[in-house]
């Protein structure tokens, strides 16, 4: 093996040394507010240990730029998943930020336990965006309510976003019960073409069986 | 025939886009979120670029924003399409380089005129 390589190699394992034994918490709080974008990731993927580190790493993402940094804070988030993370976390889909918004999305969604207790919540915000981000999380829940939420939300709601969104997962997954709730929406929008497509996708999707109870 | 790129995690929304757009004559090519739509973007040529908001891997004001700085395409015409219709989100899209705003849910007629508009294509 040349030096050279060799050399480079024992710098990297020296470094690597040193990172482990900094890996106190109260150490990787420090990190996690470098100027060196490398040393938030790392500090952020450490915390992941500690189950005390959520608060921190919440308070972090929100400053954060670094598309990497956050990435870790959130896969550290997800690892920790107590309730500081999970509310946390949906108190960042109000985030102004569409990327880190997007990214708890999926971040919730890879939490599907954690995340069924607040759906109920959500879906009754007074801010449309949060329910149509609620509907996106529930694509992943596999829990018996799903179906009556997104019927609650297609029979209640006034807002055609909101109700077209759940329509989109209505077709995926609704089932015979929904075809009058499906009809109605179709008459409340009755001058929405999208609604009009996506309903009529729903209802033959349903018809034709492919959604089993 | 003019080529659009609809870019949307949702299929139903792509599935409508397509529609309405074929039958106006477009060719359209799909892609689920803003990464596969830069990847496609760098292979294939559009004319039109139809694209939302909240999507995972890049949204759309990163895929836009990604868009302006590729040199070969940064001229491409981009209509962005979103639920959020807040005057802040318009002037996001506009700051990173989106061409025009839609909010949804879109009316065919309205699509159809700007895509038109957008590639050139007699209204």
């Amino acid at each position: 093996m040349p030096i050279r390589k060799r050399e480079e190699e024992k710098i990297i394992e020296i470094k690597e040394e040193r990172r482990k034994k900094e890996r106190n918490f109260e150490n990787l709080k420090e990190q996690l507010l470098s100027s060196s974008a490398s040393e938030r990731r790392w500090a952020a993927r450490d915390l992941a240990q500690y189950k005390e580190a959520s608060q921190i790493l919440l308070e972090r993402i929100k400053n954060e730029e670094d598309v990497s940094v956050i990435e870790n804070i959130l896969s550290s988030l997800s690892s920790i998943r107590d309730e500081v993370a999970v509310k946390g976390l949906i108190e960042l889909l109000r985030s102004e930020n569409a990327y880190l918004r997007n990214a708890v999305i999926e971040t919730l969604k890879s939490m599907p336990e954690e995340v069924e207790s607040y759906i109920e919540e959500l879906i009754k915000s007074p801010e449309s965006d949060l329910r149509i981000f609620a509907i996106n999380i529930m694509e992943s829940l596999r829990h018996p309510k799903v179906l009556k939420w997104l019927k609650e939300i297609i029979e209640n709601d006034e807002n055609v976003n909101v109700c077209s969104t759940a329509l989109d997962l209505v077709a995926e997954v609704g089932t015979e019960d929904f075809l009058p709730s499906i009809e109605k929406i179709k008459e409340k929008f009755s001058d929405e073409p999208y609604v009009q497509f996506v309903a009529d996708l729903a209802i033959r999707r349903i018809n034709e069986g492919k959604n089993s109870p | 025939m003019k080529k659009v790129l609809v870019v949307d995690d949702a299929a139903t929304v792509r599935m409508y886009h397509r529609k309405i757009l074929n039958d106006a004559g477009f060719q359209v090519d799909e892609a689920l979120n803003g990464l596969e739509a830069l990847e496609k973007a760098f292979k294939d040529e559009y004319d039109l670029y139809i694209v939302d908001i909240n999507m995972p891997k890049l949204d759309g004001y990163s895929f836009v924003d990604k868009l302006r700085n590729m040199e070969s395409i940064k001229q491409s015409p981009v209509i962005v399409v979103s639920t959020e219709s807040e005057e802040k989100d318009k002037e996001k899209a506009y700051e990173v380089g989106a061409n025009f705003y839609i909010v949804k849910p879109v009316k065919p007629d309205e699509l159809v005129k700007y895509a038109k508009i957008f590639t050139g294509v007699p209204l």
